[in-house]
């Protein structure tokens, strides 16, 4: 990987809190299910306010081809459907459901007990029956990315064991203790596209995840797990792909056009559930810290509101300033901590007014950093003129569309120059006039 | 619960531009003990009133076309103290007073002030002073070792000029110069410090002696002297590094650094004065922009190779 940074090196990266926290199950007593839980068409819902569901039960039917179908997280009764404000942005349509307690399952309908006896063409059907999409955060619908386009081939798929953002180590317990999952999940995902070839990258901050991934793919031909120096953002999509094999996706590219599918780690073991036990996405681990009292990986089902995880840890040590969806690198706001946990949501960060103030702006001293340490190329300082201008022909002209909005180039500025931020704007803005132009 | 929105990141490296331009003043204080002891405690004064007026010709700037006062990211302090440490101890404290200020509010604040000047303003400064009081700037002293205030030794030639000295004598710093420039021992001490705190990379001032090096060589000079004797390797440690006047990229920063070399070796043999580093980086120094126009930095991801 080219630039980078070690942000909160001397902290190991502030997950030392939660590292050796097992993960431990906590069921909501309501959740709230957005209708719109990846990337794509929002999901149409099936069911109404009053509706008894069961646990898995599908809720909200896929609209097309890039969507995916939403399911009850517990069994109980439907309190409502509708239109909420959740996180910034637009209102989405929510379903709400009250825990009966019982945890009563649904018919579930596995495609076999192992990865051999599963038939490779069911797999990826499968996969978008139980909702599952990218887990790092990106939310993309998992279908989608194993589904190869005309022309293309997949030669190899990497399963992300980087978890390089700050504070989160859910991946990384996930690994530890359930690493079977993990490498079915691969596998099956290997079956469904006929490749040969599956590698686990994680960085060498976690040695022991790196044993414990070795010795579960110990005799299965064609995986690998490959030790990653320990850089961030080494976690991101086309950063690991050129540390694992040397390769760049093209610019305007997909990973699939060099022939490479990644899957975190959470997404492979969703896929091992949802093939071998028929489990659709209702839940995943995530990292609850910073200012919490008991810092812990908790299994939360998804629509878990964020101050119920919270409570779970004990609530909170002190008044947060900032709750943070997401590491301190490239977590969001939340603008209170009603909202619920999504199916990308690896970590809930509280953070203290001292953590998280944003500092004032300085003048540029031209010191290069920004240039040292992005991950994309791009030259940050320069950038920044044609952001704060306005001047969108200019900033795309100087590539602003590459910038992965990694944090890296604002977290080493000395002047504290909010770099990242007027990129991402200028991103959105770009896009905007693109939709418009359509 | 008011939960405050803003952007990532949420956290930052620890350096900013106020700790960065005290780390270079910490790196100066070697050579300003080793000036203070080769050249007496008028060495200390000028520092003294370099850094002063400086931080003073700022704020006073700041205050009157109603901009925010800087004078807290020591960014003041240390163009004044770098200046001062350009003087040879002989000359009249006010010169240097003059020059701090003509730094400060001519060559930064006027075009822009911090990060918007286009040369260094310490050896901006420097050349209008020598321009100005040929005589006082040009007057080095022999090293004293007394601790007077007056230094009352005698001018003399510096080894550029044709003195000799040993190559020992002009390490240490036995050598008549500026108050800054005499112990090159001093001054990688200094570099050695900027170096481990990260924050400069070694590349413009290794390139710039590296490739003066080579052409006085070339040209049949003798290279230690060159190197040794006069304020190159002051001028390629702490000005040639300077952030705001060099280029952006790395490969810039090799041009720029070669361009230093090249163009104090230059000077030095076809032109009048003995010395060329200041007017060496100051000339890379306009041509930044330029460079930093023309080379392309790192390869965008994904852009060329496979």
């Amino acid at each position: 990987m080219r630039g980078g940074v070690h942000p909160l090196d001397g902290a190991r990266g502030g997950k030392t809190s939660t590292s050796s926290s097992p993960i431990r199950p906590y069921v909501a007593k309501s959740v709230q299910i957005p209708m719109c839980q990846a990337i794509g068409a929002p999901s149409v819902p099936i069911v109404q306010a009053g509706d008894q569901v069961k646990l898995g039960q599908k809720i909200g039917e896929a609209a097309g081809f890039m969507s995916l179908p939403a399911h009850a997280s517990v069994s109980g009764r439907v309190v409502s459907v509708e239109q909420r404000m959740l996180m910034l942005g637009n209102p989405i349509l929510t379903v709400t459901i009250e825990n009966d307690g019982r945890d009563d399952w649904a018919e579930l309908t596995p495609l076999g007990k192992d990865v051999e006896s599963v038939n490779a063409a069911s797999i990826i059907p499968a996969i978008k029956e139980a909702g599952i999409c990218g887990m790092g955060g990106a939310t993309f619908p998992t279908h989608v990315k194993l589904t190869i386009p005309e022309g293309k081939s997949c030669d190899s798929i990497i399963v992300n064991g980087a978890e390089c953002e700050t504070h989160v180590t859910a991946d990384h317990r996930l690994m530890l203790e359930e690493p079977a999952r993990i490498v079915n999940g691969l596998r099956l995902a290997m079956k469904a596209l006929g490749v040969k070839y599956g590698i686990i990258g994680i960085e060498d901050n976690k040695k022991d995840a790196i044993e414990t991934m070795k010795a579960a793919i110990a005799g299965i031909e064609g995986l690998h797990v490959m030790p990653l120096y320990t850089k961030y953002p080494q976690g991101g999509e086309r950063q690991l792909i050129h540390a694992v094999t040397g390769y760049e996706v093209p610019v305007h590219g997909l990973p699939i056009d060099i022939g490479v599918v990644v899957l975190n780690v959470g997404t492979a073991a969703a896929i091992a559930d949802a093939v071998l036990l028929g489990k659709p996405l209702i839940e995943r681990v995530t990292t609850v810290t910073g200012c919490v009292k008991e810092p812990a990986n908790l299994r939360l089902r998804i629509g878990t509101s964020a101050s119920e995880a919270v409570e779970a840890c004990g609530g909170y040590k002190e008044e947060p300033y900032t709750l943070l969806m997401g590491g301190a690198m490239t977590g969001i706001c939340m603008p209170d901590d009603k909202p619920p946990i999504g199916k990308g949501t690896n970590c809930l960060l509280a953070l203290t007014e001292a953590e998280s103030k944003t500092p004032a702006e300085q003048p540029c001293i031209r010191c290069g950093r920004c240039v040292d340490v992005c991950p994309a190329g791009l030259k940050p300082f320069l950038l920044k003129h044609f952001c704060d201008k306005g001047d969108l022909a200019g900033a795309q002209a100087n590539d602003v569309t590459e910038c992965i909005v990694c944090g890296c180039c604002s977290y080493i500025c000395p002047a504290r120059l909010a770099l990242t931020a007027s990129f991402k704007n200028t991103k959105d803005a770009i896009a905007r006039q693109a939709r418009r132009a359509k | 619960m008011g939960l405050h929105i803003s952007n990532a990141p949420f956290i930052y490296n620890k350096d900013t531009t106020r700790s960065l331009m005290l780390d270079v003043i910490l790196a100066l204080l070697p050579t300003t003990l080793a000036g203070i002891f080769f050249f007496g405690l008028g060495a200390l004064l000028h520092v003294l009133v370099g850094t002063a007026s400086a931080m003073l010709a700022e704020y006073a700037y700041q205050k009157l076309t109603h901009k925010p006062v800087r004078i807290r990211d020591c960014s003041a302090a240390l163009t004044g103290m770098l200046l001062a440490l350009n003087m040879p101890v002989s000359a009249p404290l006010w010169v240097t007073l003059i020059g701090s200020a003509v730094a400060i509010v001519l060559v930064k604040e006027l075009f822009g002030g911090i990060g918007d000047n286009f040369m260094n303003p310490a050896l901006t400064a420097r050349a209008i002073l020598m321009a100005s009081w040929p005589v006082a700037m040009t007057a080095y002293t022999q090293p004293v070792f007394s601790l007077g205030l007056q230094a009352d030794a005698v001018s003399s030639a510096t080894v550029l000029h044709g003195l000799s000295a040993t190559p020992l004598q002009m390490f240490l710093g036995f050598i008549p110069g500026t108050i800054g420039e005499v112990s090159k021992a001093a001054i990688l001490i200094g570099f050695l410090y900027l170096l481990l705190k990260g924050v400069i990379t070694w590349h413009i001032p290794v390139i710039y002696v590296g490739s003066y090096a080579l052409l006085a060589l070339a040209l049949g000079n003798n290279v230690l002297n060159g190197v040794l004797s006069g304020g190159m390797l002051f001028g390629a440690v702490f000005m040639a590094t300077d952030y705001v006047t060099n280029p952006m990229t790395r490969r810039g920063q090799v041009i720029f650094a070669v361009g230093c070399g090249v163009f104090t070796c230059l000077i030095r043999n076809f032109s009048s004065y003995p010395e060329g580093v200041t007017f060496a980086i100051l000339l890379m120094n306009i041509a930044t922009p330029l460079i930093d126009k023309y080379v392309k930095g790192a390869r965008v991801y994904g852009k060329g190779k496979k």
